[in-house]
């Protein structure tokens, strides 16, 4: 069947600011939003947009979609009888049509050192039970998507905020036993973008593809942080 | 090489004042955090009638008589029923922050734990003992 779906466009060598296109496309029960994005953009080769993999694994091909952020690739027109609007991810700044700049989420990213960081000398592999791996697993899922930027109205208001994503991994490199980098990333989670800038609204966790909860992550980051605080103020000066 | 320069022109969309507004999730969320505002009545009346009670019987009786009347009441009513709303989303977001057990076992008791608080104040208050 025939479905009509609006999709925003912007050409920074043209347009002062985004505006909305209806298309037409051809739509079954198997037809997902990538999908009518490429068949739009075989209408109109000037759409951009990002995708890669088509199985919500490489976190390329996140939109709005009627406002809240989605993978493309596992987003169903089917669902969305009464019509859809395709816009581009929330909170950052579009380069053209669906496209956004995520360098912002990048260098948050980067600031939390989301590796691990291990001083031991030698190539022994490092040993890891199936309990100690349950600490952190479920925050190992994250793909780097971006959705949860865009589902923050924290990050939409300052920026500055290191956000979901970023405090989610530091919280998963700090679970894990194999890392001994915690005192190094405690002192982002402290800072006044880390993780008590977040109000706890909790739509990050919601549309998050790969259920990591990273609500869930910066709250447990904040008894971190907080304990973290008692120890400094408890422990005699010059001593950490 | 500035985004002039290298033909870039980033849009970036204002945030909306109103973006709690937008989608449900958010105006349950704003909901939420507006529950403290009824609370804040109520916390100054317990307030004023501290006070009263070390004015005297006289002062007493006009609190007693100023919480009877039907708009204190229905705005403590508001605070009841937003503080049980807050405690809901609280029990239920709790499990998230701390897992120290399995989360349904957590949000029923702290719900029990509130209920044997509510009626032991209520017992110990009342003049019931």
């Amino acid at each position: 069947m025939t479905q009509t779906i609006v999709i925003a466009r912007y050409n920074p060598e043209q347009d002062e600011k985004p505006h909305h296109e209806a298309y037409q496309v051809q739509s079954d029960d198997n037809t997902s939003v990538l999908d009518a994005l490429q068949q739009v953009q075989q209408q109109d080769p000037g759409l951009s947009f990002r995708w890669s993999c088509r199985m919500a694994i490489c976190g390329s091909c996140g939109v709005m979609v009627n406002g809240v952020p989605k993978l493309g690739c596992q987003t169903f027109l089917r669902d969305y009888p009464a019509g859809l609007v395709i816009t581009p991810l929330s909170n950052f700044a579009v380069e053209k049509d669906l496209i956004v700049n995520m360098e912002p989420f990048l260098e948050h990213l980067s600031a939390i050192k989301p590796w691990l960081i291990n001083t031991a000398e030698g190539t022994q592999p490092h040993v890891q039970t199936p309990k100690q791996l349950a600490k952190y697993q479920q925050f190992a899922n994250c793909i780097n998507c971006g959705l949860c930027y865009s589902a923050c109205p924290q990050f939409g208001l300052n920026p500055e905020f290191r956000g979901p994503a970023a405090l989610a991994l530091a919280h998963r490199y700090n679970l894990d036993s194999r890392d001994q980098g915690k005192a190094q990333r405690m002192p982002e989670l402290n800072a006044k973008n880390g993780v008590w800038t977040c109000t706890f609204v909790g739509f990050c966790s919601e549309v998050c593809p790969k259920k990591v909860d990273p609500a869930a992550a910066i709250n447990q980051g904040k008894v971190e942080s907080a304990k973290d605080m008692i120890v400094s103020v408890l422990k005699p000066s010059g001593a950490r | 090489m500035s985004s002039q320069q290298n033909g870039r022109r980033p849009y970036l969309p204002p945030f909306r004042r109103d973006w709690w507004l937008q989608l449900r999730f958010y105006r349950l969320y704003m909901l939420r955090e507006a529950t403290v505002l009824p609370l804040l009545f109520f916390v100054g009346w317990l307030i004023y009638g501290l006070y009263s009670l070390g004015q005297g019987p006289m002062q007493w009786q006009h609190w007693l008589e100023f919480m009877a009347k039907p708009w204190v009441f229905v705005l403590n009513l508001l605070t009841l029923a937003a503080s049980l709303f807050h405690a809901k989303t609280f029990f239920e977001l709790f499990p998230r922050v701390m897992p120290l057990a399995p989360p349904g076992l957590m949000i029923a008791g702290q719900w029990l734990g509130t209920v044997v608080v509510a009626i032991g104040l209520i017992v110990l208050l009342g003049g019931y003992v």
